[in-house]
């Protein structure tokens, strides 16, 4: 990796004043926020990110904590995946959570990841990942997957790039309705998480999130109510020991009996962000989770998929996951 | 621990007489590059030493814990990558980044400012013809100088047309990958017309187009050496790799000294499985590098080194048709196939692979593209030939409605194979399993499938090691060799044989390894070292055990014929005779103590092994993916040295066969000339829970000496996993690894 100066501030403010000192008069970002450091450090090692300065949060007190509010659950930024996981309040009240969080890597790495770092990772498409390949996400002029080997890339909102988010989280917070919290010079700003990532075709190609550089996430907000009491989650790994989702399910539901009354499904690894389907909510209102509906839910969960040449396999992959998230909320 | 507890003495006296010299010829395996060659060498007929009968060993095969266990597990152990010496500079590879390119431009000046840059050698200066090849290497005081060095060279090239698959180099106007063309001329064996009149005339046909991609060997600890020389009139080479003799030598002549003046370790290795015998390009630029430098130099591969240029398996495709009558014989046979070994030939064993065949033609080329040569790995082009030659099998045995296992049967004259296989049938659960002849449905969500496949491999030895066995006066014992132990558990059984010589606990007797301070031993490859290194202990510990003997007699007023070594100490086999404790009979010893050399000795090692396996697997018809559930393996090994460390080296295979079935290959863009995948992230190995339930099966039936097993059961276990999923739910996939996406195309539901 490049050499760097790394920056231990001790309060938020200090990170701040950090990073906006690190910002050149176009707005250009020369530092980098290191977390956990599970995603940085190879982006450091492989040269895809060359900070002059690293500002390392560690050292600032309080961002690793996790309470309960009321009805409200707060995960500071630095909160490690493992934390989540085994928290029992998560576990009991926003199982899909703590599920999601199992399934994230190895014991090692959710040792250390935090959900921070784990909601900003950078993509995971070979191209991106491989300094070689001057890919749009790096500034270059096409996204190489798109007529190239694209196994592993989007179905759905693909263009200009054709990533697929990486976090498995952020599938499990869109679906829950979570918050955002994040600092800048300015204040502090709460973001539903929808609006938190955004789509290749809609912000910037070479970012996968509004954050700006003079900006932190410090926490995370998800609502403890019925929709996040009876959440499941089911990740699709092709190596089940260690891999990323080929593709995920979150699935929530409030129901009166057998009836559904309220649903959020999010589909994971299928799109450059948590891919949330809105008809299939629709469609689930009112129905019991019999087969017939969950085979409606399905199709219309994948009504409009576009498959690369080698990713059609994520449609029917995608409706089996959903197929077993429906049906174990039956 | 001092002696086995219950340890009873031999039956009759040792052998402690003369040896007796005439010649015999016997069959053997000799090894060149990791690929098995039959010979019949002339070898000294003695009447020597013998392993003795099964039942009265006390140390060999037995289940011992490996003498290197504990300085692994807690790594104490020091690898090649582990060592450090003083004033040592770090060094770094630059690699070509395409293809095919013809350089510019190869300026170092900036490297001149960077801190702690030492010097450079260049590999390459004008053309390259292959991606990842080395085109210069970088040293510096630490290993962060060097990658700074390395990023502060200008290299500028012209990229040239290149290929990087089979279809693209086959084609008439392709970009030539070398002087001699795209494809090796053709070899072919049989008679065509005859072969697919035979087809024809079969009541049962079958064919298809199978392909296995190149895999890597993916060893824990990648290529590289540390090459200790400071100017002088030695050196010390320390290397990762499976000849410790051979690597030797190639720095000597690097380094213009003579071999005998450089001393070659290789005290512990992280793995090679064939891609370690030479001293490598990234071992020639340390020597270059430390020459220039006059100071030791450490260069080990990246990753990303290791997976470009550190050795592959050589891809095949296999286009074959076969036939079958109504008893199951395997009457006419074809193959067309490609191997795609990079700008090297590959590897692919004959066709079909084991099976008898009346009339089997086959037509083999090697299809060159711009990519690091192949190099022998596990078994090379076993696993190639075993997946198409056990798919199409099981293909036709459907097609005739037959029972997969006596199909097998009816096609295999030793019968050796036809108790492995009853074996490994009764273990998977066949006989109670439902789809003995035709493939089950997806009907259900989770399908259950079995397969089989087998294999075989020559496992002789030969004449090459030289060992040193020693008894002090204080009473330790060292068993000496300069062989390397490449993880197949070479250091145990030297001091194990010892140990059952002198009737010893293991513990008794240091094993040295891993240098050629000691005496000679050949490259670790085609599984030859067992064969040819344990004869040579034997010998040794016998050659000393007799020599000890005639010290003892005197002192316990019998003839040397009548010492016995046996429960930690020495008597006469008179009845209430002397007894001595070990130590006390060492004490006996001149102040040298007592040295024996042995050598090879064909009478104690065998040739030639057998082995089938089974797998059952889970095929998830919703999602394809594919779940091992067992594994059996029944292996003929000859005379188990360590029962614990042959099932580990079988046990080994069978997880690199679950992972080249399911999970590994090469991927490359063919537009952009890269590759995609080199990285253990993307590459990916089977880790803890891939691992489904495996068994082990020692045929204990073989009487025979030892013999090499490791290869063979990397064999199989593709095949049976492949052949699984089409038992279980109808899903034929002919193209490995077996991911979800193709299972689920092979089901029909990807439109």
């Amino acid at each position: 990796m490049k050499s760097f100066t790394l920056i231990n501030p001790t309060t938020l403010d200090g990170a701040l004043e950090a990073l906006v000192q690190a910002m050149d008069r176009r707005g250009r970002s020369k530092a980098a926020l290191l977390a956990g450091g599970q995603d940085l450090l190879t982006e450091l090692k492989e040269h895809l990110a060359e900070p002059e300065k690293v500002v390392n949060l560690k050292g600032v007190p309080g961002l690793a904590t996790i309470q309960v509010d009321g009805a409200l659950l707060r995960i500071g930024a630095l909160a490690s995946i493992e934390a989540i996981e085994s928290h029992p309040i998560i576990r009991e009240r926003a199982p899909a959570l703590a599920e999601a969080a199992a399934t994230i890597a190895s014991p090692q790495i959710r040792s250390v990841g935090t959900i921070g770092g784990n909601l900003c990772q950078r993509p995971r498409c070979w191209y991106y990942r491989l300094e070689e390949a001057k890919c749009i996400k790096k500034g270059g002029a096409e996204c190489f997957s798109y007529s190239g080997r694209n196994k592993y890339n989007a179905i759905f909102g693909g263009g200009p790039s054709y990533i697929v988010h990486p976090s498995d989280l952020a599938t499990v917070l869109t679906t829950l309705d979570a918050q955002v919290v994040i600092l800048s010079p300015k204040g502090t700003q709460t973001l539903p998480i929808e609006r938190f990532f955004t789509l290749p075709s809609e912000g910037s190609v070479l970012k996968e999130t509004v954050l700006k550089p003079d900006e932190i996430v410090v926490e995370v907000q998800v609502p403890l109510d019925a929709l996040s009491q009876y959440s499941a989650w089911s990740k699709f790994k092709e190596r089940a020991s260690y891999d990323w989702a080929l593709s995920s399910v979150c699935v929530a539901v409030v129901k009166d009996g057998s009836t559904v009354k309220r649903a959020r499904v999010t589909l994971g690894g299928v799109a450059p962000i948590p891919w949330r389907v809105p008809a299939v909510e629709a469609l689930l209102v009112g129905k019991s989770l019999d087969e017939a509906t969950i085979a409606a839910a399905c199709e219309e969960a994948l009504r409009g998929a576009e498959p690369l040449s080698e990713n059609g396999y994520k449609i029917p992959l995608t409706k089996g996951l959903l197929t077993r998230v429906l049906r174990s909320l039956a | 621990m001092t002696a086995f507890p219950g340890m009873t003495y031999p039956s009759g006296p040792q052998d402690n007489a003369p040896k007796q010299s005439k010649t015999k010829k016997v069959k053997t395996t000799k090894v060149v590059n990791g690929i098995e060659q039959e010979v019949e060498i002339e070898v000294e007929d003695v009447a020597g030493p013998e392993w003795g009968p099964r039942a009265a060993l006390k140390v060999l095969d037995k289940e011992l814990i490996r003498v290197d266990a504990p300085v692994k597990v807690s790594g104490r152990a020091v690898y090649t990558h582990d060592v450090r010496v003083p004033g040592m500079a770090w060094a770094r590879l630059l690699l070509a980044p395409q293809p095919a390119t013809k350089i510019t431009k190869l300026d170092f000046s900036a490297c001149a400012k960077v801190p702690g840059y030492l010097g450079h050698v260049v590999i390459e200066a004008e053309e390259t013809r292959w991606l990842g090849q080395p085109v210069a290497a970088v040293a510096g005081a630490t290993s962060e100088a060097a990658e700074d060095a390395l990023r502060a060279i200008v290299l500028e090239y012209e990229a040239l047309p290149f290929v990087l698959d089979r279809d693209s180099a086959l084609k008439p106007d392709a970009p030539k990958v070398s002087r001699r063309g795209n494809q090796s001329k053709p070899q072919t064996r049989g008679d065509e017309a005859k072969a697919k009149a035979a087809i024809e005339a079969a009541p049962h046909k079958a064919s298809g187009t199978y392909s296995v991609p190149v895999v890597h060997h993916a060893c824990l600890e990648t290529h590289g050496a540390v090459v200790d020389w400071r100017g002088g009139e030695e050196a010390t080479v320390y290397c990762s790799s499976q000849h410790t003799f051979g690597f030797a030598g190639d720095a000597a002549k690097t380094l213009d000294l003579k071999s005998s003046a450089v001393t070659g370790i290789v005290e512990h290795m992280g793995g090679g499985f064939g891609s370690k015998f030479g001293f490598g390009q990234e071992g020639d630029a340390a020597a270059k590098l430390s020459k220039l430098l006059q100071r030791p130099v450490h260069l080990m591969l990246t990753r990303k080194d290791e997976f470009l240029m550190g050795g592959n398996r050589s891809g095949s495709h296999l286009e074959l048709a076969g036939g079958m009558d109504a008893n199951g014989a395997l009457v006419g046979f074809t193959a067309r196939a490609h191997k795609q070994g990079g700008i090297g030939d590959g590897s692919l064993s004959g066709l079909p692979y084991i099976y008898k065949c009346a009339e089997a033609w086959t037509e083999v080329s090697g299809v060159r593209t711009n990519m690091d040569s192949s190099r022998a790995m596990r078994a090379p082009g076993h696993p190639q030939a075993s997946f198409a030659t056990e798919s199409l099998l099981d293909e036709l045995a459907y097609a005739a409605g037959l029972d997969l296992v006596a199909v097998r049967k009816a096609n295999l004259e030793d019968k050796v194979w036809h108790r492995q296989l009853d074996r490994v049938a009764k273990e998977i659960g066949w006989f109670e399993h439902p789809h003995r002849t035709q493939p089950g449905t997806a009907k259900a969500e989770l399908c259950t499938g079995i397969g089989f496949a087998i294999s075989r491999w020559g496992g002789g030895g030969g004449p090459a090691c030289e060992v040193e066995v020693a008894i002090e006066r204080d009473g330790s014992v060292t068993s000496s060799v300069g062989s390397q132990d490449l993880g197949t558990g070479v250091r145990t059984y030297v001091a194990a044989i010892p140990a059952e010589e002198f009737g010893l606990p293991l513990s008794a007797v240091v094993a040295r390894i891993g240098s050629t301070r000691l005496g000679n031993a050949n490259g670790s490859g085609g599984s030859v070292t067992t064969a040819s290194l344990a004869p040579a202990v034997k010998d040794a510990a016998y050659n000393a055990r007799r020599a000890f003997a005639e010290v003892l007699a005197p002192l316990l007023g019998c003839t040397a014929a009548e010492v016995l070594f046996a429960d930690g100490g020495v008597q006469t086999s008179a009845p209430g005779g002397k007894r001595l404790t070990w130590k006390q009979a060492c004490a006996a010893l001149p102040e040298a103590g007592l040295r024996a050399k042995g050598v090879w000795a064909a009478h104690l090692q065998g040739n030639g092994i057998h082995g089938a396996q089974a797998a059952k697997v889970e095929v998830d018809t919703l999602t394809g993916r594919v779940r091992v559930l067992h594994m059996v393996c029944m292996q003929d090994v000859g005379l188990c040295l360590n029962r614990a460390a042959t099932r580990s080296q079988i046990n080994g295979g069978m997880v690199q066969a679950l992972g080249y079935a399911l999970l590994e290959e090469r991927v490359v863009d063919t537009a952009l000339g890269l590759q995609l995948n080199p990285c253990l992230e993307d590459y990916k190995l089977p880790h803890s829970l891939e691992i489904p339930k495996m068994t082990v099966i020692l045929d204990d039936e073989d009487t025979r000496g030892v013999i090499g097993v490791s290869e063979a059961p990397i064999v199989p276990g593709g095949a049976a996993i492949a052949n699984a999923i089409h038992n279980a739910c109808g899903a034929r996939i002919r193209s490995l690894p077996c991911t979800p996406d193709k299972v689920l195309i092979a089901l029909g539901k990807v439109s």
